[in-house]
């Protein structure tokens, strides 16, 4: 009775870390091939689907090493990362209840606003930038970046359902 | 610590970056190649564009020299009404511009002023309906009015030469010039060349198809004529233009013939020295041999005399050569008489 399920869930589990992999190698292999102030960051995106289908302290740690190879490849605010994604992972997997009722929508709007306070977060710690320049980034870059990474997000949910729907692992 | 991560575990992520950032710094090349070269091609056409007009400058600076004074230049404004046939020049009554003054560029006569205000003239082209022109042939064997070819098409950018007399015949390609008939315009100013004859129902005169000798793709910069000049006369202005072409091309083609020659006394020379050659290696034999040495020296004399006559006949040849050549030019410079003034 037990076989079935546990099966189904390792299935689950082997195509969620699937698609969190895909994620991170799209964070390195296609956001370098795309030009522009305002761009996709895919680690946030795999950061979140996962960290959704994750408890908090796992989720965490995901964020964490996740973080943690973004710094490695940025070692000027080595760290940074690290703490941010940490500190985001958790807070998903804490309020996934609440914001990831399967409604691509709020989905969308999650992402956002995580992207949003991730490239804030980021801009506060690494102080790259100041004055007018950093408010434009902050709200004007940031923000235009925030809904590329949501709009690609909301078309991965659609697209690639089986990968990243949010069920827990 | 961040050295060691990149070095093991994020090395396949380190060569992804890479690999991206080259293609995508390839097609950054790529796009700023294709840029150069759209540069490229704008400046090649921007160039092309400053030649012609340079060329046109050029021309029109000589046409001035030649005129000297009693004249005025204008630029050519750009057309604001669908009126085709009529120009705007920046020329007006403040700098002695009239009425019915004609207008003109190095290569001819392009229309005749019409209405004047102070800083700019209205011209109507040889292709506005009203434009007439009293012409002749070149020669002045034939006289006759140019006006504009009303057809439909492209053959509206034509003019027609109407009551040539029938007896003169006019071949293609024959210089059409204003006779200075009628007060307008001055005579010699090129207008066109025939390019075929047209079927009338007027049996006692010709009419001829005349390609313009301005066309409307290359009014630039113009010369108004002042009535001063107009009265003075053009004659030689155009036509001694064609007659300084053809001495120009006379210069060059006997600047070739004397080449010609130096070439020709270098192989004589050549000749004489390899038949001298051989006359002594002939000379040597006979001595060798024994008893052949006057019909030797009689073959040696024979050969250099046969190479001398050979030199001679051929020198003669192409002096006679150059002659004719150097009289067909000049006949055919003679045969283009000066126009005569009014």
């Amino acid at each position: 009775m037990r076989g079935p399920p546990q099966s189904a869930g390792v299935a689950g589990a082997l195509r969620a870390w699937a698609g969190f992999a895909v994620l991170v190698g799209a964070q390195f292999g296609v956001r370098p091939l795309i030009a522009g102030r305002a761009t996709v960051d895919f680690a946030v995106i795999a950061v979140l689907f996962s960290a959704v289908r994750l408890r908090p302290g796992v989720a965490a740690v995901v964020g964490f090493l996740t973080g943690l190879a973004l710094d490695a490849l940025s070692p000027g605010g080595f760290g940074a990362s690290a703490l941010v994604l940490t500190v985001l992972a958790f807070s998903a997997s804490w309020l996934k209840a609440v914001f990831f009722a399967d409604h691509v929508a709020l989905t969308g709007l999650f992402v956002f606003s995580a992207k949003w306070l991730f490239d804030v977060a980021m801009a506060l710690l690494t102080g790259v930038g100041s004055g007018a320049s950093m408010l434009v980034a902050l709200l004007v870059w940031s923000p235009l970046s925030a809904a590329l990474t949501a709009v690609v997000g909301v078309l991965l949910l659609v697209v690639f359902r089986p990968l990243y729907r949010p069920h827990s692992l | 610590m961040a050295a060691g991560l990149r070095a093991t575990v994020l090395a396949p992520l380190v060569n992804l970056e890479a690999r991206s950032a080259g293609i995508r710094a390839a097609i950054t090349a790529r796009n700023d190649l294709l840029a150069t070269r759209g540069r490229a091609v704008a400046d090649t056409l921007s160039l092309r564009a400053i030649s012609d007009e340079n060329t046109t400058l050029r021309q029109l600076l000589g046409l001035s020299a030649r005129l000297q004074e009693g004249f005025v230049p204008a630029e050519v404004l750009p057309a604001r009404g669908p009126e085709e046939f009529t120009l705007n020049v920046t020329a007006g009554s403040r700098v002695g511009v009239q009425p019915f003054l004609p207008v003109v560029t190095a290569d001819g006569l392009v229309g005749m002023v019409e209405t004047v205000d102070q800083a700019s003239s209205t011209v109507i082209t040889w292709a506005h309906p009203d434009f007439r022109v009293s012409a002749m042939s070149v020669d002045q064997d034939a006289f006759g009015i140019v006006q504009p070819h009303l057809a439909a098409g492209a053959e509206r950018w034509l003019l027609e030469m109407r009551g040539v007399p029938f007896r003169a015949k006019l071949d293609t390609g024959t210089l059409i010039v204003s006779s200075g008939l009628g007060a307008t315009y001055p005579r010699g100013i090129p207008v066109g060349t025939v390019i075929g004859e047209l079927s009338t129902p007027e049996k006692w005169a010709r009419t001829y198809l005349l390609k313009p000798a301005v066309l409307p793709e290359n009014i630039g910069p113009v010369l108004v004529l002042l009535p001063g000049r107009g009265d003075r006369g053009v004659n030689g202005v155009w036509t001694s233009v064609a007659a300084a072409d053809s001495a120009a091309r006379a210069v060059a083609a006997s600047g070739d013939s004397l080449a010609r020659t130096a070439a020709f006394d270098e192989l004589t020379a050549r000749r004489a020295a390899l038949d001298s050659l051989l006359a002594d290696s002939l000379s040597r034999a006979d001595t060798i041999g024994g008893g052949l040495t006057s019909r030797s020296a009689a073959a040696a004399d024979s050969i250099r005399r046969d190479s001398l006559r050979r030199e001679v006949t051929r020198r003669d040849s192409v002096r006679r050569d150059n002659d004719r050549r150097e009289t067909g030019r000049r006949d055919a410079v003679r045969s283009r008489p000066p126009v005569r003034g009014r």
